[in-house]
């Protein structure tokens, strides 16, 4: 469930490339607050206090924001940008956001136990959406969406529909798209055999608008 | 082997490998996924030679996404022929990978023989990779 947690933030002089990028050798995340009509705001935060409420699940959580020791706001974590290589977080989105406001967020999927296509048939499960979007109040956000698989046979599937949300909340991603699905296993011999024919069937590819160029007939004189 | 069915020119500039992967750098539909962390040109038999070794471990089940596509055509001169006289024929395919692409996703596995897959996977390849999970990545 939703825990409020709290996060200090310091107003940030400078925009641009550059000064991010000395802000965060300064150990320094580089961030930006809006909504509610106000301005945004670019602001700063230490990649410590970040870092420790991220694994208290900030990212479904409304955060109490503190500047200068004061309490200005409550926000919502929006949009965390990540290094792909070096995993390094590199910016943050917050939303300005009131206790009983509602709000979308989008909320991972987690599945429970083990179908029974799979348990039993061989079968393999395909997480089809690993996020769902939900509207609610954004006090009690769940930090994540849990589906029973433990009925699903094989060529059976959950869609977004067919979820139980908690009290207040409705879901936003349509309801006849599949989230969970168990289909049957390929076996090893099939993939072996698909190789083989990729192999075979490869050729010169065709060039666009080029005519393919047929083959004389055979037997007929020239 | 993956190639092209068609195109649009059979030959193509060697283009620069400048940077970090934009696009394509994150896990869209698997567990499980491996990432490059040098830039190089993989070529077709690369990723078939990885694709084998990962589905050859996972024996059955599980569901394998290969995330990258050669589609650059690669041409070579034949032996002791002079320079000039035009760009070689094209010999073999490759694709283009950055640093931070995923190349490969497993999913429907245990943990420990997708990370073995993956390892295995990654032998066949020439450059750095670094294994990567959803769990790590939404934490």
């Amino acid at each position: 469930m939703a825990q409020q947690l709290n996060l200090t933030i310091e107003h940030r002089e400078g925009v641009g490339s550059t000064k991010a990028r000395a802000l965060r050798k300064d150990g320094k995340i580089p961030g930006v607050l809006y909504g509610h009509g106000s301005e945004a705001q670019a602001i700063a935060l230490a990649r410590r206090g970040l870092d420790d409420i991220l694994h208290r699940g900030a990212r479904t959580s409304l955060i109490t924001l503190t500047m200068d020791g004061k309490r200005v706001d409550t926000a919502l974590l929006r949009e965390v940008q990540v290094d792909p290589v070096s995993r390094r977080i590199v910016h943050v989105d917050l939303q300005r956001v009131s206790a009983d406001e509602t709000v979308q967020a989008r909320l991972p999927v987690v599945t429970v136990g083990t179908p029974e296509g799979v348990r039993s048939f061989g079968g393999v499960m395909d997480v089809v959406l690993h996020e769902l979007e939900v509207e609610g109040p954004a006090n009690k956000l769940p930090d994540r969406i849990e589906i029973d698989v433990n009925e699903l046979g094989i060529h059976q599937h959950v869609t977004a529909g067919e979820i139980a949300l908690p009290e207040g909340f409705k879901m936003i991603t349509p309801a006849e798209n599949t989230v969970v699905a168990v289909e049957p296993s390929k076996t090893e011999k099939l993939l072996e055999e698909a190789a083989v024919s990729a192999v075979t069937e490869q050729a010169e590819p065709e060039i666009v608008g080029k005519p393919v160029e047929e083959p004389p007939a055979e037997g007929v004189p020239e | 082997m993956l190639t092209p069915k068609r195109v649009k020119w059979r030959k193509v500039h060697r283009g620069r490998m400048k940077g970090r992967a934009m696009r394509g750098n994150a896990l869209t539909f698997g567990e499980t996924g491996l990432q490059a962390l040098e830039p190089c040109w993989l070529t077709n038999r690369q990723i078939e030679a990885a694709r084998i070794a990962m589905t050859r471990h996972i024996k059955r089940g599980g569901k394998v996404w290969i995330k990258i596509f050669p589609d650059k055509s690669v041409t070579k001169k034949p032996a002791e022929v002079r320079m000039g006289a035009g760009k070689g024929n094209p010999e073999f395919w490759v694709a283009v990978v950055r640093p931070g692409r995923v190349l490969f996703e497993l999913s429907g596995v245990e943990p420990d023989v997708a990370k073995r897959a993956l390892q295995l996977a990654a032998s066949k390849l020439p450059i750095r990779t670094k294994l990567i999970t959803r769990e790590e990545a939404q934490a």
